[in-house]
This record gives structure tokens, C-alpha cells and sequence, in this order.
């Protein structure tokens, strides 16, 4: 199947990502990130070691017959499968990431399966998509009974955490985010545009128009990284949330240790992203300014550190 | 850390005392997640005075959870949703405080093997976010406990987690001989966990013992009574003290003694600053009992292979 929009190719994309820090107290090494992704025997796990370091599970496909989401209760009925990995990123965090994309009709009557599995990643609406309304069902959140990506990413997150090599001593406590994402191609002529925005309990959402012919393999690594760096604002930002100042006779606080330790080196915006989706990133962090709140954060790490670090040695020791 | 909070009989104040330990440690700091098992009567968001808020628990608890009904058990933020007037300010500092409710209609059921696995998801979910998890189950050896000892067993998917029992009781006869059967007796936790594949010595020394509603005898009312009176309360303690040395609650197996508070005794709640320093409702013994013992959960001190 071509990109969104092409003559043959989908009208839709929808994924979810769920991103974590590894539950170990430490990152893992490559050829252990590689034990945790190897989710099938027949494919191998992809490593990749620039800019950073970054491992990805092969792809695991689950067979779907049911109601999409909508925002009307239109009924539907797509059929198909929905495609997910899982992504670690330099060993310390762990992102599942499930998506499926949908051709604007399909045919009237349900196929056998051999039709559907022809097409991996690629669910055939029976009859008319509703596009528009399942898209902004989609980023609502399935209702009772309609087809729950998020709920096959977080079974794949799981299946990797069930995994005995973890020891599950996290280093600190983190904000379990959810990425929700939604591609459609844009109309001729229109620029690309990317809305995000963040609601209670680490839901995001973001709905995109891109260009025509964009692979829909290639948006869901584009939602990947936004989930990684929303992910990682969002736990730095958690964690100097009402850090007190440093008092002359208060020690290195733990969590600044843990964020030096485990998270400031992870920030590398568009790292393993789609060159043609690099534009998307750059529109999205001119609005919110996430690389600067970023740089600010990391600043203020660090002089808190020096500062803790200068005072303790104008203290008196104890043998004075 | 998951703590896990069971009692023989009902009216033990296990829930309002466990919510009052995650309210507490909360307080300073850290992230705690509540999780009411309750499956016959979940008090918990009484405790937390949400009422709106569990409404919406219906098909959406951790019972539909657990059975495979939603995917996403109901979160609710305790300090943004209660009407408690104390807690509606949030402390500077503070840590989260998220209830998962149990649905409100529908009670106990066996559990199957998916549910395990389920519920094992669910902790190892939860311990990214939390750094403690309060399990509250129903009153004795329920379907709810045995799927919490299976998951906690070496194979069971947490047994590596580091787990603590709070078994709850009052300070009467029959709630201690009660107790001492649900931790070591025939069908007790120790005996049930080790045909589930735990070593006895180690699950026995993850349990402790939480004494609720208990007179303390050197301070008022109690020490204020008629001599005679005195004197009898005092052979009763030391009867019972014998009672539960015997049965296997020594000393060291206690975490704690929670005082007779009348305000808990009118209403399950949470003991609060303001309750004790400004209204003045609720004894400070209280308060500092509730403080305390939320400490010596995490307190290796108080937790050994005894």
C-alpha cells in the first residue's frame, strides 16, 4: 500500500505510543536490550548505535475484527491488523507503539482472512470509512465494545516488563505517558500542520496533515520521538516540581542525581525520524518551545549541582 | 513497595487506617497509589470523601479491571477530586495520591489465571509511577487475598517486589486469636502462600500486625478510671498480651497500636493537622500513632525474617 493519501494508499492513520523508563536501576547494555525486544523468533531486533542509542522490536501484528471508534456512533466495521513494536532508547527507556492505517473504502462484504493478512499494519473498512469521524473518535478514547489500540500497546509494554531480567528498582518515580496520534493527508496546496495537546492522567494527543505519499511507518516513528521527548519534559519537569532550594546543610537531593544519571543525556529531537517529517518536529517545538524549556531545565540541574558542590566545600568537615 | 492490608473480621479499621497511611506518606512526599480490593464493601473513597467521583467506577473499577472488562482501571486523583476541605490544598512538597476504586456494585468472585496476570500488569504498571502501592482486601482468606498471594509468590510475576502484609485487628480476644488464625493458621496466609510456592519464613516475616481501636492505658480516659477498674483493664491487657504471645503476635510483630479515637469511631476519615491543632476533634496520640506506623512500613528495623 502507498502513503496517506495516494490513489491506492490510506486516508488514515492512527497509533498510540506508551512510553516508560526501563524498570531497572540501571540501563541495560545492547546485547541485553536485544534479549528484551527479540518478540519473535523469525525476525531480528533492529539496532541502531547514532546519534544515540536505539534498539526496535520487530514487528508483531494482531488480528482485528470490530467497530472503530467515532465520535457520532456511526457504525463500521474495519477488519484487518494492527501493526506494534517496541522501541528502547539507549537502554533506559521502553516505548510500545501500536498503530493501523485505513483506505477510504473497502469492499462490501467481509473477505477471508488471507485478504486482510496480505496487508499487514492495514485495517479495510467493510464498505465506507468514516474517516473524519473515527479520527476524532480515535483521540477521544474507544467507548465499550470499539477497537482499543492503546490496549494492544500496553499488552506488548507488558509482555517486555514481564521480562525476569528486569529488577523493577526504579531509580525514581515517573509519569506513565500515553501518546494518542491521528495522520491525515493534507489538503493540496495547504502546509502540514501538527495540534497537540496534553490532558490529566499522561494523555497526549496529536493530530496531524501531512503531506501526500507520507508512509504511515514513518508518522508512527515521528509520534514515537514526540512521545519520547514529551515523555522526558514531562519527568524532569515532574521531578524540580517543588525541589526545594538548596539549604546550606541539605545534601545532593536524590532525584537530581537520578535525572543526571538516568535522563539528561536522552534528549536528541528527530534522532531516528523520517528526513521528509523533520519539519513537523521543528513547527511543533517553535510553538511550544520544548527544546528551550529543555536547555533551562538542564541548566538549572547543572547549577544546582555546581552550587551544592562549591558549598560543601566551604563547609567545615567535622574533624575541624 | 506494595503493602497489602488484611483483617479476619470486618469493623477492624483496616481501610481508614491504610488510607490514613497513604495519606500520610503522601504528605511527605511520596507517590502513593491506593487500590481498594474491598471487593464486598469498598470503603476507600468514603475515606477520601469522593462521592462524585466513584460514580463513575461502575464498569470501570478494578472488579471490571481485573476481569478483563476495561483495559484501563478508573485513576482518580485524591487531591484534585476530594471534597474534603482539608485536602483541597494541596501541600507544597507533597507526593500524588491516586485511588483506583473497586466498582461499586458487585462483590467477591474467584479468580481465574488471566486475572493474575492482569493484576500483575497492573502493579508492575504502577510501580513506575508510585513509589508505594496500598492494596486494601476485603476481610479474610478472600478470593482477593489468594490472588494477591499467588502474584506475590517466587513465580507468581511480583515475587520479587518486596512485599509487606498489615494484617489489621482489634484489641479484644476474639479479633486476636481471629488474627493470629488468618496470619498462621490452618487456612491462614502462611500455609495458603506456601502451597502457592512462597517459603513460609519469608512470607511470615513480611507480616506484621497493626492493633487498631486499642485503649492506651496510661493515658485519659483509661488512666483516669476508678482504681478497681484500673486494675481490671490492666490483668485484661496482660491476659490478652499473653493470649497473642501465644498465638504467635509476640512484641516484635507488632507495628504498631493504633489508639481508640472517637472520631473514628463516628466517622472513617482522614486525621488530619487541622483536626488535631485547630478544631481539636482528633487526639494528637492519634495522629502520631498514624505517623509512625506509616514510617515503619518502609523501616527495615521493623521487618525481618522473624
Amino acid at each position: 500500500m502507498g502513503g496517506l493519501g495516494t490513489p491506492s494508499g490510506p486516508v488514515l492513520a492512527c497509533g498510540e505510543v506508551r512510553t516508560r523508563l526501563l524498570p531497572t536501576s540501571d540501563a541495560v547494555d545492547e546485547r541485553t536490550a536485544e534479549r528484551l525486544l527479540r518478540l519473535r523468533t523469525d525476525e531480528r531486533v533492529r539496532l541502531s548505535r547514532h546519534p544515540n542509542r536505539y534498539a526496535v522490536s520487530p514487528g508483531l501484528l494482531t488480528g482485528v475484527d470490530c467497530r472503530p471508534p467515532s465520535v457520532n456512533g456511526a457504525s463500521s466495521r474495519v477488519v484487518g491488523t494492527v501493526t506494534a513494536r517496541a522501541v528502547l532508547v539507549e537502554g533506559r527507556v521502553l516505548q510500545s507503539s501500536a498503530h493501523f492505517s485505513a483506505p477510504a473504502s473497502g469492499p462490501d462484504r467481509r473477505r477471508p482472512w488471507g485478504h486482510y493478512l496480505g496487508r499487514p499494519g492495514c485495517l479495510i473498512p467493510v464498505g465506507r470509512l468514516p474517516a473524519r469521524s473515527v479520527a476524532e473518535g480515535f483521540l477521544a478514547g474507544p467507548g465499550p465494545h470499539e477497537l482499543d489500540v492503546g490496549s494492544i500497546a500496553e499488552s506488548l509494554m507488558a509482555r517486555v516488563c514481564r521480562h525476569r531480567i528486569l529488577d523493577f528498582d526504579l531509580p525514581l518515580t515517573t509519569v506513565n505517558t500515553s501518546l494518542r496520534w491521528t495522520a491525515v493527508p493534507a489538503v493540496e496546496g495547504e502546509a502540514t500542520s501538527v495540534l497537540f495537546t496534553k490532558a490529566d492522567d499522561g494523555l497526549r494527543t496529536v493530530a496531524l496533515r501531512l503531506p501526500h505519499g507520507t508512509a504511515p511507518a514513518a508518522v508512527a516513528g515521528l509520534c514515537e520521538d514526540l512521545a519520547l521527548h514529551d515523555w522526558l519534559l514531562t519527568t524532569v519537569a515532574y521531578a524540580l516540581d517543588g525541589l526545594p532550594a538548596g539549604h546550606e546543610d541539605s545534601g545532593l537531593p536524590k532525584v537530581l542525581r537520578s535525572l543526571v544519571d538516568h535522563l539528561l543525556h536522552l534528549w536528541m529531537p528527530r534522532g531516528h525520524v523520517d528526513r521528509t517529517l523533520h519539519a513537523v518536529w521543528e513547527e511543533l517545538d517553535e510553538h511550544t518551545g520544548y527544546s528551550r524549556q529543555w536547555n533551562v531545565m538542564g541548566q538549572r540541574i547543572r547549577d544546582q549541582l555546581v552550587l551544592r558542590a562549591v558549598r560543601s566545600r566551604h563547609q567545615p568537615s567535622a574533624w575541624d | 513497595m506494595l503493602v497489602l492490608a488484611a483483617s479476619d473480621k470486618g469493623g477492624t479499621g483496616r481501610s481508614v487506617t491504610a488510607a490514613n497511611l497513604a495519606y500520610q506518606r503522601s504528605l511527605d512526599g511520596d507517590d502513593v497509589c491506593f487500590l481498594d480490593f474491598d471487593f464486598g464493601s469498598p470503603t476507600a473513597s468514603a475515606v477520601f470523601d469522593l462521592p462524585d467521583a466513584v460514580v463513575g467506577a461502575d464498569g470501570r473499577g478494578l472488579h471490571s479491571y481485573l476481569q478483563g472488562r476495561t483495559s484501563e482501571p478508573l485513576r482518580i486523583d485524591v487531591w484534585a477530586r476530594t471534597e474534603h476541605p482539608a485536602l483541597r490544598d494541596r501541600p507544597s512538597g507533597s507526593g500524588r495520591l491516586v485511588l483506583l476504586p473497586g466498582d461499586r456494585t458487585g462483590g467477591e468472585f474467584p479468580f481465574a489465571e488471566a486475572d493474575r496476570h492482569r493484576f500483575v500488569d497492573l502493579v508492575l504498571r504502577l510501580r513506575h509511577e508510585f513509589d508505594l502501592l496500598f492494596v486494601d482486601l476485603s476481610a479474610g482468606r478472600s478470593y482477593a487475598a489468594d490472588l494477591v498471594l499467588a502474584a506475590t509468590s517466587p513465580h507468581g510475576g511480583l515475587g520479587r517486589q518486596g512485599n509487606r502484609w498489615l494484617v489489621f485487628h482489634r484489641w479484644t480476644r476474639q479479633h486476636v486469636m481471629a488474627a493470629a488464625e488468618l496470619a498462621y493458621g490452618n487456612a491462614g496466609l502462611v500455609r495458603a502462600g506456601a502451597a502457592m510456592g512462597h517459603r513460609p519464613e519469608v512470607l511470615s516475616g513480611s507480616i506484621r500486625f497493626v492493633r487498631a481501636a486499642a485503649p492506651d492505658l496510661e493515658s485519659p480516659p483509661w488512666s483516669q478510671v476508678s482504681p478497681a477498674q484500673y486494675v481490671w483493664l490492666r490483668q485484661c491487657e496482660q491476659v490478652l498480651e499473653e493470649l497473642a504471645a501465644a498465638r504467635g503476635i509476640c512484641k516484635a510483630r507488632v507495628l504498631a497500636s493504633i489508639p481508640l479515637e472517637p472520631v473514628l469511631q463516628w466517622q472513617e476519615r482522614l486525621i488530619t493537622d487541622e483536626d488535631v491543632h485547630d478544631h481539636g476533634i482528633a487526639h494528637h496520640e492519634t495522629l502520631r500513632a498514624m505517623r509512625d506506623l506509616a514510617q515503619r512500613l518502609t523501616d527495615d528495623e521493623f521487618w525481618g525474617p522473624w
